[in-house]
């Protein structure tokens, strides 16, 4: 658990939060200039905020009234920048060195890191001769090696292109399972977070709007409007049922639930999964279509039942926020609800395609 | 031909002389500007423009002032240098020790503005990672500032040794012209000028400070091209 109950001022603003973080992966949403990376700056001992007290997993770190203020290097924080920050003279080995702890607890070893982050090819390279997501990935190893006790990562994929993205999303998250490290994750980016957890922390002008699930979040007043700036992004767990390498599909359930089965197209994710294997897919909310039955008429294989929980205006359009065991968030238009006659508590179909779901790895 | 590389003592001594006189100046600024140029680079403190002042002094004043200045400073009848020679029988002016302190005061400027533009150009950022990481600022200096600013800390230091083998008006005037013991190669090339018939021993000291001049200034060269090779 990570405490936060800062007063930090800034230029236009003060930060003031008062926040507890979970041990997962947390991810802090928020517009440009909002205040997420003076979050960040703070408990990790770069900027000082004027009051307040920070401890990380039980231990002070800082509290202005005691007037503890451990410094950076002390603090025991990985900190992953945008643009990396790997040190030039330094070949990749050298670089994931660097900060390894010789005689404290390790969590993770130098071997392990090499192997879950794939970074044995590269050892020898200079970070100038490496990509962008190789330098990504060598950066973390190298904060994950002075064994943090938190990790935070400062907008870790804007230096990355979009492809190269979803190449360090499934690093992350491995990370975290295997480490059991928890994590920080900046972005303005939602679709990229919901990559990575749906638990969020939305922050606008130094203050806190929400903290909490994705889902719950999309109803709280004014948060739609900033996760909306573009497009609404369902993010669900998922287990693979079983594969048909013929067909090219993949069956996926959730927790057992008949009617919340899903097909996807093994083409998206290139890979063979495995029967059991649990993994993250991804729909756009206007992807998804409603209809008030069960259709065998049309081409669209994944049809999913369940009850409207919540219909939240966003701008000109509505959100319906689904339950079918997951809840799925759909976006449709003013005019479709009063057409089809659907409110809360409504039952309905839900319809997509498989091409149209996105799964990270 | 021969003839003319043929070399008496003296103008063998004045040739190791300054050398070793230049050698010692690098030597003894370095770790000076390593440390100056560095608070120059990353702090703001009360007075610093007027430390900055000082520390570029010699840099635009006629050396033959330097050496004068230095003289009132550190002479044998200064308050200095008479407690030097008091307490431990040390006489700074026209000795070795003069020679090499003119060196170092001329040439200070020289490898102080080199090492403070080569550690300016050092991302903070990487120091801040350093920081995170773990290091403490000493580390954190040695591994990633002085490491990452070599390039200018070595054209910094030869800068201030060719200074120093060219060094003249400070040394004449604080140290003196006395044969094998501050007379270094400008200054021999300069007693042989005053003699009639010199002309070769004059000409041949004019090619070797060339010579070491120019061997030092491609070797320099040669690194820094290597380093920034390395880096990739």
């Amino acid at each position: 658990m990570t405490e936060v109950d800062i007063k930090l001022p800034r230029k236009n603003f003060d930060v003031i939060i008062n926040e507890s973080f979970s041990d997962g992966i947390t991810g802090i949403f928020g517009p440009s200039g909002s205040g997420k990376t003076s979050l960040l700056h703070s408990i990790s001992g770069l900027a000082t905020p004027e009051s307040g007290r920070i401890t990380i997993g039980g231990r002070v770190v800082f509290d202005a009234q005691k007037k503890i203020n451990i410094p950076v290097n002390k603090r025991n924080i990985g900190y992953v920048f945008q643009e990396g920050r790997l040190f030039p003279h330094m070949t990749v080995e050298k670089n994931l060195l660097y900060g390894l702890k010789k005689t404290a607890h390790k969590k993770v070893s130098f071997k392990e890191v090499v192997e879950l982050l794939n970074l044995g090819h590269l050892l020898k390279s200079k970070p100038a001769q490496i990509s962008g997501g190789e330098r990504q990935r060598t950066a973390l190893g190298r904060s994950l090696l002075s064994s943090p006790d938190i990790l935070l990562l400062d907008e870790p994929f804007s230096a990355v292109d979009m492809s190269l993205r979803n190449q360090i999303l499934p690093f992350i998250i491995k990370i975290q399972q295997k480490v059991q490290v928890p994590i920080l994750v900046v972005s303005h980016d939602l679709p990229d977070i919901l990559k990575l957890t749906s638990t969020l922390f939305v922050i606008k002008g130094g203050a806190c709007l929400g903290h909490g699930e994705y889902y719950d979040l999309l109803k709280v007043k004014g948060i739609s409007d900033i996760f909306g700036a573009g497009t609404i992004v369902n993010s669900i767990d998922m287990t693979v049922l079983n594969t048909n390498p013929q067909s090219g599909l993949t069956m996926l359930g959730w927790r057992g639930h008949k009617e919340s089965e899903v097909l996807i197209s093994c083409e998206k994710s290139k890979s063979n999964y495995k029967e059991g294997q649990k993994i993250k897919i991804f729909i756009n909310a206007d992807d998804i279509a409603l209809s008030t039955e069960k259709s065998n008429t049309i081409s669209i294989q994944n049809q999913v039942y369940g009850t409207i929980s919540e219909i939240i205006s966003k701008g000109a359009t509505l959100l319906c926020i689904i339950d079918a065991g997951f809840k799925l968030v759909v976006e449709i238009t003013a005019e479709s609800q009063r057409r089809m006659g659907i409110y809360k508590g409504s039952t309905i179909w839900c319809l997509f395609k498989s091409v149209a779901i996105d799964v990270a790895g | 031909m021969t003839e003319l590389f043929s070399f008496n003592d003296a103008e063998l001594q004045a040739i190791f002389l300054s050398v070793k006189v230049a050698v010692y100046c690098s030597l003894i600024s370095l770790p000076l500007a390593l440390w100056v140029g560095y608070k120059m680079a990353r702090y703001n403190f009360y007075g610093k423009s007027v430390i900055e002042s000082i520390i570029h002094l010699p840099l635009v004043m006629p050396p033959v002032t330097t050496g004068y200045l230095l003289l009132l400073l550190l002479g044998s009848k200064s308050l200095i240098g008479q407690w030097l020679m008091d307490s431990f029988g040390i006489k700074l002016s026209f000795s070795f020790q003069a020679a090499v302190i003119a060196s170092v005061f001329v040439s200070f400027p020289l490898i102080v503005r080199s090492v403070r533009t080569a550690m300016e150009m050092v991302d903070t950022g990487l120091e801040e990672a350093s920081r995170m990481l773990g290091a403490g600022k000493i580390k954190t200096f040695f591994k990633i500032t002085v490491p990452l600013a070599l390039p200018g800390i070595i054209s910094g230091t030869i800068l201030a040794f060719a200074r120093s083998l060219g060094e003249f008006g400070a040394t004449i005037t604080f140290a003196g012209n006395i044969e094998g013991e501050t007379q270094t190669l400008p200054l021999a090339i300069y007693a042989y000028m005053q003699v009639p018939g010199k002309e070769d021993p004059t000409l041949r000291l004019v090619i070797v400070s060339i010579v070491i001049s120019f061997v030092a200034m491609t070797l320099s060269e040669w690194y820094i091209k290597k380093i920034k090779n390395d880096r990739g």
